[in-house]
């Protein structure tokens, strides 16, 4: 009896975490594909936040990063080094929330309303929503994002690490 | 990761006809818009948006068209004969949705795909006039520094800093589609 729901709740967690994997793949290559399909309207976006004043570096960052993340949505879906890509998704993840974050607090105090009222199109490609709501977002794609680093999600993958560890020598007499 | 991840984007970047120069100066016109100042009335030494357009606009050598002179522009008969020329300088989708009736559309981000009507054109016209949203929009001073910048005088260039949004505000009529599609949003009555 307890074998058979141990069983059970391992095929739900690893289907669970399959799923998890298709939707992060899914959300950042309709992210980026959506980006990259009006890099220019990303540009604009990109150029609000001041990040910096050289137009090559912030024409390179508009060009690459749609792309960036369609290449990280596509090796999520295919299952090719999952565990690689999460920890990069999180690494992007963490400094674009901080900006995001940064620029709606300067909204707020430039237009006065409740933190959560502030709604702006961060750039991100969604268009424009309410901070309160991309930042639950940002912060559900990081949690996924953390499963996969942890090591879910690894059915139906092409080839979950890229770099094979190395197979344990055989014990000697 | 990082590294593949990259050299698949600028792959893709290079590849897309949608793709971004890196090299290029997308915006002439400068850093982006600061905010706005606080509005006229809440102090003495505040100035009025129209007057901080003006100042930006005289910085960088552009003119600003005077309130309303955009209708009379507009209603002149010389605009018929192209001798007055008006240039929508938003992206096409915007263009399409609806321009000043007679603009040529001109996207400063994508300008090698009008230069060849637009040239000719600013080259006979005696007064050009720009726009784009208006508000926040830089995209007109962009188009008119291009234009400045492949050998329009700039005496003749002016930005209409109002655009698009202070011209269907005063119900003024607007052309949806190509140009001279003939069809025409009438004004409100």
């Amino acid at each position: 009896m307890n074998t058979d729901q141990t069983s059970w709740s391992r095929v739900a967690v690893n289907i669970a975490s399959v799923l998890a994997r298709w939707l992060l793949g899914a959300v950042f290559l309709y992210m980026g594909l959506s980006k990259a399909l009006d890099p220019v309207d990303f540009l604009k976006l990109l150029r609000q936040y001041d990040l910096t004043q050289s137009s090559l570096l912030l024409n390179s960052l508009a060009a690459t990063l749609p792309w960036f993340e369609v290449f990280c949505g596509l090796l999520l879906l295919l299952g090719v080094a999952v565990r690689g890509t999460a920890l990069t998704l999180m690494a992007m993840l963490v400094p674009f929330t901080g900006l995001v974050l940064h620029r709606a607090l300067l909204l707020q105090a430039a237009l006065a309303i409740p933190f959560c009222a502030v709604k702006f199109d961060c750039g991100c490609g969604n268009g424009t929503e309410f901070i309160c709501r991309k930042l639950s977002e940002n912060l559900l794609l990081f949690a996924l994002s953390a499963a996969l680093l942890a090591g879910r999600g690894h059915q139906f993958s092409l080839r979950f690490s890229l770099i094979k560890p190395p197979a344990s020598k055989p014990a000697v007499n | 990761m990082a590294v593949l991840g990259a050299a698949f984007a600028f792959a893709a970047n290079q590849v897309s006809p949608l793709g971004l120069a890196p090299t290029r100066d997308y915006f002439p016109a400068g850093t982006a818009s600061p905010a706005r100042p606080a509005v006229a009335g809440t102090n003495s030494g505040a100035v009025t948006p129209a007057q901080f357009l003006a100042e930006q606009m005289k910085e960088k050598g552009l003119q600003l068209l005077e309130d309303g002179k955009a209708a009379q522009l507009f209603r002149d008969p010389r605009f018929k004969q192209d001798i007055i020329v008006f240039i929508d300088a938003r992206d096409e989708e915007h263009y399409q949705q609806g321009h000043i009736p007679g603009a040529y559309e001109f996207d400063p981000y994508r300008p090698e795909k009008y230069f060849d009507t637009v040239l000719p054109l600013c080259q006979k016209a005696e007064q050009i006039v720009v726009y784009c949203n208006g508000g926040d929009c830089d995209d007109s001073e962009s188009a008119a520094i291009l234009l400045r910048d492949v050998g329009i005088p700039n005496q003749k260039l002016f930005v209409f800093g109002g655009g698009i949004t202070k011209w269907t505000t005063d119900n003024l009529p607007v052309e949806t589609g190509a140009r001279n599609s003939g069809n025409l949003r009438k004004p409100n009555p």
